[in-house]
């Protein structure tokens, strides 16, 4: 197998949620030499990119396959990180979490596995995260980005949701060092509510979630 | 005067009437009618009985719901914590299934109606339908079989066993929700519901592609109305699109009723049904937070007008969120009693 038959390939794999196909091609090309690197880097990340829906247009992907696609990197970068010649270089930090009073994790999960696809670690605080622990656990991580996960309105708009993440970094003048991205159901039903609740930025899904992120990342300053 | 059950019978039928007829699913709402915190609020019948007959004197609108909450369908299975909010709907925090193991020991109650889960639930049923039985549809809700593990295990963990996990653990877990379906529907209908939101968010391509669909989540559909019938059964995924499935649902089903997602193209939907079964617009209700009553107003139209397509038709809410401003409740109604009249008095 070469590298672009690796790619077409695992393409379709993911295109098909075929998960256990996209393992077996990821095992193929390394047992053939090409290297986890190039793997990672030249069809797993391109593959997740592929999804990304165009600016302003609709998001195709049913919640099912968003799942699996961000699945099946997580499990291959999983296996194949460890198999690197030297360590990968972290393009950032993030710490996520529902914030308090939300319960759904799924979003969360899948926001995860696409971005430690693309080498930014993720810090998982879990559910019913309270505002000061987003806050705390950024600047215990050296995070740049806090990303909050609220699935329904009121935890979406709460009081104790990213207004006051956002209050809380206002006051410690952090601002300009963390950023706040949100998501979840509440957000997809009104795409002007990130600005209600003084989020930096939301994306739909987790596939849109990447950039988005990047872009946060490159724009903190230390 | 035209009763709400008149209404809403004449639109199944497609049969004109005074007005469409406006379902609006005030909830959480009826805590504040009463001065009660949810929690307080939700451990009564007669509390959620009491609050759906005012606000629907209140409002106007066709329909109260005997719905507390959700997970409601996970404490008949045995789940001993709910999640309060002051603001908010309340939420399972108590996951019933947390290993497969738990599966196989899951029991479903013989006798949904006796269960003290359902006890609440039945009284509220008892004063609605004393109140207003046979003259407004009295609504109650019913997860689907496909859906129903997400309320039990959590929804990340019900797609981990659905895609990835033993088919033999998951279709033991299927058959007992479609068990817990079945006896669910006897006991609302015995209760004294007249509709049942069918609720199945993998009833939608939004969740699921279209593969799994036709292949998974159908079949299931199509076992849980055979085995309860269509009478009263209204199509819901939650929220999300019904039109891209709609065809293949009707055809397989033969339902007679389908609630549309707030991003369903309802003129679509006409086109499809064709007039065979009633289709519900729905408003993007999360929005009515914040619009303004103009907007409201506008909204209103354009569904309703989208609706004309349709010779059977209804305009809905989905489960309104806590916070909208109670004058754009008001708004919302007036709009939709305005622009639905069947002879309509327009304003400029």
């Amino acid at each position: 197998m070469d590298l672009q038959h690796l790619i077409s390939s695992f393409n379709e794999a993911v295109f098909d949620t075929d998960r256990e196909r996209a393992l077996r091609l990821v095992r193929e090309a390394v047992d053939a030499g090409i290297p986890p690197e190039a793997v990672i880097f030249e069809a797993v990340i391109p593959a997740l990119e592929h999804r990304t829906p165009p600016a302003g247009g609709a998001v195709e992907l049913s919640l099912a396959q968003h799942f699996m696609t961000s699945q099946i990197a997580a499990d291959i970068t999983e296996e194949l990180v460890p198999q690197f010649r030297r360590p990968p270089e972290i393009i950032g930090r993030v710490v996520i979490g529902n914030c308090r009073g939300d319960l759904h994790t799924l979003g969360k999960r899948i926001v995860m596995g696409c971005l430690r696809a693309h080498m930014i670690e993720c810090h998982d605080l879990g559910v019913n995260v309270p505002p000061e622990r987003f806050v705390d656990e950024a600047v215990a991580h050296d995070a740049r980005v806090i990303g909050i996960s609220a699935m329904m309105v009121h935890t979406a708009r709460g009081p104790h949701g990213c207004l006051k993440v956002r209050e809380i970094l206002s006051e410690r003048r952090l601002e300009e060092r963390i950023k706040i991205v949100v998501g979840g159901a509440a957000f997809r039903f009104d795409p002007h509510l990130y600005l209600a609740v003084h989020a930096d930025a939301w994306a739909a899904d987790a596939v849109s979630a990447v950039p988005v992120i990047t872009r946060l990342l490159e724009e903190t300053h230390p | 005067m035209t009763t709400s059950v008149e209404r809403v019978g004449a639109a199944l039928r497609g049969e004109p009437s005074d007005r469409i007829p406006v379902f609006c699913n005030l909830l959480d709402q009826g805590a504040r009618e009463l001065g009660l915190p949810l929690e307080e609020y939700y451990s009564s019948g007669a509390h959620v009985a009491e609050a759906q007959l005012r606000m629907r004197d209140k409002y106007g609108h066709d329909n109260v719901w005997s719905l507390f909450y959700v997970g409601k369908e996970a404490e008949l299975l045995g789940c001993q914590k709910i999640l309060f909010a002051e603001d908010g709907p309340p939420n399972v925090e108590d996951w019933v299934i947390r290993s497969h193991e738990d599966i196989r020991a899951l029991e479903v109650p013989a006798d949904v109606a006796s269960h003290p889960a359902f006890r609440e639930v039945r009284e509220c049923l008892r004063i609605l339908r004393r109140e207003v039985g046979g003259r407004v549809p009295i609504c109650a809700y019913v997860t689907a079989s496909m859906a129903l593990p997400a309320l039990l295990m959590s929804m990340e963990k019900w797609m981990e066993l659905l895609f990835l996990g033993p088919p033999a653990v998951r279709d033991e877990l299927l058959a007992k929700c479609h068990q817990l379906f079945v006896r669910e529907v006897a006991a609302y209908r015995a209760a004294g519901a007249d509709v049942l939101l069918y609720s199945n968010p993998f009833g939608s391509l939004d969740t699921v592609e279209k593969g799994f669909f036709r292949e998974r989540s159908l079949p299931w559909i199509e076992k849980d109305i055979q085995a309860v019938g269509t009478e009263g059964v209204v199509y819901y995924c939650g929220l999300s699109r019904v039109v891209p499935v709609l065809a293949d649902v009707l055809e397989r089903t033969g339902l007679g009723a389908y609630y549309l997602g707030p991003f369903d193209d309802v003129a679509r939907a006409a086109e499809i049904v064709a007039g065979r079964a009633l289709v519900c617009g729905v408003i993007n209700d999360i929005q009515l937070i914040d619009c303004s009553p103009e907007d409201v107003r506008s909204e209103v139209r354009r569904i309703v007008e989208a609706g004309r397509a349709c010779s059977r038709f209804l305009f809905g809410t989905g489960l309104m969120p806590y916070a909208i401003p109670e004058p754009n409740i008001r708004t919302m109604m007036e709009a939709a009693f305005e622009f639905g009249a069947h002879e309509p008095r327009r304003s400029p």
